[in-house]
């Protein structure tokens, strides 16, 4: 039974790769835009000239990229490429290729914002559940507002205010980039600890703005879970208030949490386009971003693939350990 | 009347929020017949003058009167939010109600619509239509753009919810009483969930704005309206928290803070409503 | 009720301790990390600010000039030299790793004498045999490579006659070929090393590894270090001019590239003086800057412009090719409503000034605006009269609808969508769209992303946009408007506002084949081209561009000024090299 689940649940998620792959592929091309001719006038509008051939040029770089051929055609070579984890060269930084883009900005991205991910998630989570538990401190309400109040300062006005106030006014932090000017990449401990400082501005303003978001979907699952009549029947048998609380009552309301979890952690390797860009941190956001501004066709594939492979992923586990993890629910289909 | 008082004596929350949002429809009210709208267009008034009597909220670089601006502008930006809002939810209730009730087959295709749809990256698809509108972006096309990924999120979240509600004990209930399908989700399923469901509101609404004015500060929603994304994009343009221009960027985060805060009391008193039990401890 | 599965918690842990893991093994960004750089004190160390992509490099390891992601304004600028250097503010050229150059009388021949004795950093001799290799294999690649086209419209081939003495047979006359090769701003030809470029794809090779001390140069700056976040430059022990005395060895040891993340930032950097130099910023924040670090300074010092004229003047351009913005007069009428000190008052807190032609008054094109001073009179391309423009759209049959807008006679309103991008789109569009709309124009403003594709496509009515045209004599901006060519067959036309006259194009084929030093009738065929020109006004002259560039004189001073204009001193142009040599430590 449950081997028959997993395969099912696995072939769910090739099926979804393969759909949302499709879908990113032919998306970008509907716009009608023309990355080749963009990318060379946008060299000529830094400059100011425009340089000779244009024309020329962007017939040599289609035929180059194969943005010549019918759609159908590159759309299996895009299959079989994509198969390979070949995702081609960037179209705006030709002959750098897509794959070279992304290692450039992943471990950027990914340490910073899988780890504000996975804190604001816990913190936001037990202030949620905390906040909606009658047994809690009194005072725990009065945090709710400011939390939320931070929820809802976009991401990149919190990101200039802490600037402002953390890097120029107090100047305890620095202002931008993701290591000092004149630092050099090494395993050292005056390296990592210059990295961390780095971070700790765009953090600190995810954690603010996110955390909020998160306690206040576990109060509302708590709030719901709390009239349960499992939860009124423990409460009678006497059980104690703690113990009502972490097994029936935050056991169950998380649940909802960490499916938003998982897309989250999905996500991020989307990045946080407007982060990355107040504090110039070079993730992949930013990449994605000017891809798409830029409509290099391959980067966007690239980037969007790797999210669809990580979403379908977290997704698949998921779904299989749901069961695990919510007793309410079974394999067996009714 | 007297009972809503006692009622709201009784449910500060509520009241609280109601009152935040209140404010604001009254600022927007009495703003649009105190000054002139015309005024939040540029060259208006004499350019980068702090507050005073004149210019209550201060100018902007461009001359556009602050005040006027956040008149004009407040309900465009909450029109974008509700719209984009109330379509996320309400089309993501529905999606997952029936993937979660039915299941199957119909539960796998919404079920990958949404999954797939989520690997879009918004500003694509923002950006895609942005390119083939060719003449000026304007704010009803700016909710369409923001509210058509604005349901995939709620359907995954509510799928999730009513997944474990309906395999409770009443639903079997229900059932076996010969209840059919939609009654069950009606009467059984949807007032379980309507906290949930009202937290998922307050969400997406203040996704749907948070949405709007990203893409605005990023410089790709529409240039020539007032709302209060494009006056945070001038902010950011001309740098004006460094020249110490404050009133520019002071007004619209705080009315962006009471549309927040004003939502979150909202949710907090319904809470209450749908849940009694919680006030009580309160 | 269904049954339960027995297994509960050991699941739910496994999750958790493979999230925390996952967390955990973050990697940071080690993966190009190599041999430590030592430390060079910051007095001795220029850091400066340019460009990137939203706070990063993405050419990183790009130090090919010519395969088509790589820009030189982003560090190749100074690795490879040019045959020759001009300042336009100076007027002056510098002849660089050629020594002399001679056309003959035709223009179809042009033979250059390179210095003897310079060479590669790699210890190789640079000689006449690089420079033939550079110009043929460009004119073979042609559309593949940057500068391809333009050099295989005029090369037929190169070929070196001795070690210093390098042949150019043109296929046309090409008299401002040896101009074209000569950095300034952002054109020139980058000479290639012979002996590593041979046999190389030039589209996909990178001309990068710092283990080889790849890229190997002629000039005093070995690429140390380069990585997404920044690019960093040493001062070689030796170098050729320092040894013959054409420039000093640079003063500054270390240069540093960061990529630009933003104006707060970057004004904050320079504040705290973790910068020397910062990019094109918004006239507002000089003023800020100033009062927080007195060291900053500008081309103009501390006074508005706060910089220097760049050669880019910009002008609302509206297509020639759709009606109603095919009639002259309907171009006049909307250059007649825009009140040009209001819109540099508004729109650059006065740190700007109109510009009348389509070209930059510098010191050598000066005698090129005295020349059309009674023309210019006639029809003054800055003058504010919305009468006029009010008189020529009647006579054209336009009348106000009851909005107040301008109509036609079957009532279809004078619109306007204007389009822009970069700085110059949001400092001046809303403006320009309210002073039109005032005057009964319905205009509108967009930014689109795909400003470039339509721009050059011609699918637009209006646009914000500057002329990357002459600098020292009028031929360059005259072929900006040219519409066909019979001098330079299969010549690339730039004339963004599609307009179009064949006596005009006559005009400019005519100044292509004068020599460029012939000012007399140069200056003939300008004033009868702008004869045509002016009446027609194809595109509705606003402002000039200024590179508004802040300088921090804590550790470096002798940047160029408008006292010391020794050259225009954007460190993304060609010329960057001549600053960089000329700081002084403070």
């Amino acid at each position: 039974m449950q081997a028959a689940y997993i395969a099912r649940r696995f072939g769910v998620f090739l099926l979804i790769v393969w759909l949302a792959a499709t879908l990113n592929f032919f998306l970008p091309r509907l716009s009608g835009q023309d990355p080749v001719r963009a990318k060379l006038l946008e060299q000529a509008q830094l400059g100011g000239y425009v340089q000779g051939g244009i024309e020329e040029m962007t017939r040599e770089y289609e035929r180059r990229f194969g943005l010549d051929k019918p759609l159908w055609r590159q759309y299996v070579t895009y299959l079989r490429d994509v198969s390979r984890l070949d995702f081609n060269y960037s179209i705006a930084n030709y002959p750098r290729t897509v794959n070279e883009l992304i290692a450039d900005a992943l471990p950027w991205t990914v340490g910073l914002l899988g780890t504000t991910t996975l804190l604001s998630f816990g913190i936001g989570t037990l202030l949620g559940a905390l906040l909606a538990w009658p047994r809690a401190p009194h005072w725990m309400r009065w945090l709710m507002p400011p939390l939320w109040a931070l929820h809802a300062i976009p991401f990149f006005l919190l990101g200039l205010i802490l600037t402002y106030l953390l890097a120029f006014r107090l100047p305890l932090l620095p202002i931008f980039g993701g290591y000092s000017a004149g630092a050099v990449p090494a395993l050292t401990w005056h390296f990592t600890w210059d990295v961390f400082q780095h971070a700790l501005l765009p953090a600190l303003s995810i954690i603010l703005v996110s955390t909020g978001g998160w306690a206040l979907g576990m109060r509302g699952m708590m709030v719901t879970t709390m009239g349960e009549d499992y939860v009124l029947f423990a409460e009678a048998k006497g059980l104690k208030a703690p113990t009502v609380f972490m097994r029936y009552c935050v056991r169950n309301a998380v649940l909802p949490q960490i499916t938003a979890l998982a897309l989250a952690l999905g996500q991020v390797l989307s990045g946080a386009v407007l982060v990355e860009v107040i504090f110039g941190y070079p993730g992949i956001g930013t990449l994605l971003y000017q891809a798409i501004r830029e409509n290099d066709h391959f980067v966007i594939q690239g980037i969007v693939f790797t999210v669809i492979v990580a979403l379908g992923f977290t997704t698949f586990v998921l779904d299989v350990i749901y069961p695990w993890l919510d007793p309410r629910i079974s394999y067996r289909r009714v | 009347m007297r009972a809503v008082f006692r009622y709201i004596r009784r449910n500060p929350s509520l009241a609280l929020g109601i009152a935040l949002l209140a404010m604001l429809v009254l600022f927007v009210l009495i703003g649009s017949l105190m000054v002139d709208i015309e005024n939040a267009r540029p060259l208006s008034v004499p350019a980068l003058r702090p507050p005073s009597a004149d210019y209550p909220f201060g100018t902007d670089r461009q001359g556009r009167d602050l005040l006027a601006v956040m008149v004009a502008g407040t309900p465009l930006t909450l029109r974008i939010g509700f719209v984009a809002g109330f379509i996320g939810v309400g089309l993501g209730t529905v999606l997952a109600f029936i993937a979660a009730y039915y299941r199957g087959v119909i539960d796998t295709v919404i079920r990958a619509i949404a999954d797939i749809g989520l690997t879009v990256p918004g500003l694509l698809v923002l950006i895609i239509i942005a390119v083939s509108i060719k003449g000026t972006l304007t704010v009803n096309q700016m909710a369409i753009i923001v509210a058509s990924l604005a349901w995939l999120y709620p359907t995954r979240t509510i799928r999730a919810q009513v997944l474990s509600l309906r395999e409770r004990g009443y639903v079997e209930m229900a059932q076996l009483s010969g209840m059919s399908g939609p009654g069950i989700i009606f009467f059984e399923l949807m007032p379980n969930l309507l906290p949930y469901l009202a937290a998922t509101l307050v969400n997406a609404v203040s996704a749907a704005i948070l949405a709007s004015i990203y893409l605005e500060v990023l410089g790709l929603g529409p240039i020539d309206s007032p709302t209060l994304g494009m006056t945070l994009y001038w902010v950011y343009f001309n740098a004006a928290m460094i020249n110490g221009w404050w009133w520019w960027w002071t007004a619209p985060t705080v009315i962006i803070l009471t549309v927040f805060l004003g939502m979150f009391f909202l949710t907090v008193g319904l809470d209450e409503i749908a849940n009694p039990r919680l006030r009580q401890s309160a | 009720m269904s049954d339960r599965p027995l297994i509960l918690h050991p699941g739910r842990r496994d999750l958790i301790k493979v999230g925390l893991a996952a967390g955990a093994a973050a990697l940071l960004p080690w993966h190009h990390a190599h041999a430590d750089l030592p430390p060079i004190a910051r007095d001795r160390t220029m850091i400066l600010v340019w460009g990137g992509r939203e706070g990063r490099w993405v050419d990183w390891d790009l130090w090919n000039p010519y395969s088509i992601g790589s820009n030189h304004q982003n560090g190749p600028n100074l690795v490879y030299e040019p045959l020759a250097y001009y300042s336009a503010f100076a007027d002056k050229t510098y002849m660089w790793l050629a020594e002399s150059y001679a056309f003959v009388p035709d223009f179809k021949r042009l033979t250059i004498k390179t210095r003897p004795g310079i060479a590669w950093s790699d210890g190789e001799p640079f000689g006449a045999e690089d420079v033939a290799y550079t110009l043929n294999t460009l004119r073979d690649l042609g559309p593949k490579v940057r500068w391809g086209v333009d050099v295989q419209q005029a090369v037929e081939k190169a070929t070196a006659a001795d070690a210093d003495t390098v042949v150019i047979d043109f296929k046309i006359p090409a008299p401002r070929f040896f101009f074209f090769m000569t950095y300034k701003y952002d054109i020139g030809v980058y000479i290639v090393p012979k002996h590593i470029f041979e046999g190389q794809d030039w589209t996909t090779f990178k001309h990068f590894d710092l283990g080889k001390k790849w890229p190997v140069t002629t000039s005093p700056w070995q690429v140390v270090d380069a990585s997404p976040q920044q690019k960093v430059f040493n001062r070689r022990s030796a170098w050729w001019a320092a040894d013959r005395k054409l420039a000093p060895l640079p003063a500054v040891e270390r240069n540093i590239w960061l990529p630009f993340a933003g104006e707060q930032q970057a004004a904050q950097a320079l504040i705290t003086d973790q910068l020397d130099a910062g990019t094109g910023m918004q006239p507002a924040t000089f003023p800020t800057m100033f009062r927080k670090n007195p060291k900053i300074t500008t081309y103009t010092g501390q006074s508005s412009p706060y910089g220097y004229m760049d050669w880019w003047p910009i002008s609302l351009y509206v297509n020639n090719e759709r009606p109603p913005f095919d009639d002259k007069d309907v171009r006049w009428a909307l250059s007649y409503y825009l009140d040009r000190k209001q819109l540099i008052e508004v729109g650059y807190l006065g740190a700007n000034t109109p510009s009348n032609l389509p070209l930059p008054p510098y010191p050598p094109l000066l005698p090129y605006f005295d020349t059309v001073k009674d023309l210019l009179a006639k029809h003054d391309t800055n003058e504010f009269a919305p009468k006029k423009g009010d008189s020529l759209l009647a006579a054209k049959g336009f009348k106000k609808d009851g909005g107040g807008f301008w109509a036609d006679a079957q009532g279809k309103r004078l619109n306007v969508d204007i389009i822009g991008f970069g700085a110059s789109g949001p400092a001046m569009g809303p403006v320009l769209a309210e002073m039109l709309k005032r005057r009964g124009v319905e205009a509108g403003m967009g930014l689109p992303p795909d400003f470039d594709s339509r721009f050059q496509k011609g699918d637009y009515d209006g646009a914000i946009y500057g002329h990357g045209g002459s600098i020292n004599e009028p031929y360059a901006t005259l072929r900006l408007y040219q519409g066909a060519s019979i001098a330079v067959p299969g010549a690339h036309q730039a004339n963004f506002s599609r307009w179009k006259n064949a006596d005009y194009d006559k005009l400019v084929d005519e100044a292509y084949v004068t020599a460029p030093d012939d000012t007399k009738k140069l200056s003939d065929i300008w004033r009868r081209a702008m004869e045509i020109w002016l009446p027609e006004l194809p595109d509705i002259q606003l402002v000039q561009n200024y590179h508004r560039i802040p300088w921090d004189t804590t550790y470096w001073k002798n940047w160029p000024t408008e006292e010391n204009a020794y050259v225009n001193g954007a460190h993304w142009h060609l010329t960057f090299a001549m600053v960089l040599w000329s700081l002084q430590s403070a």
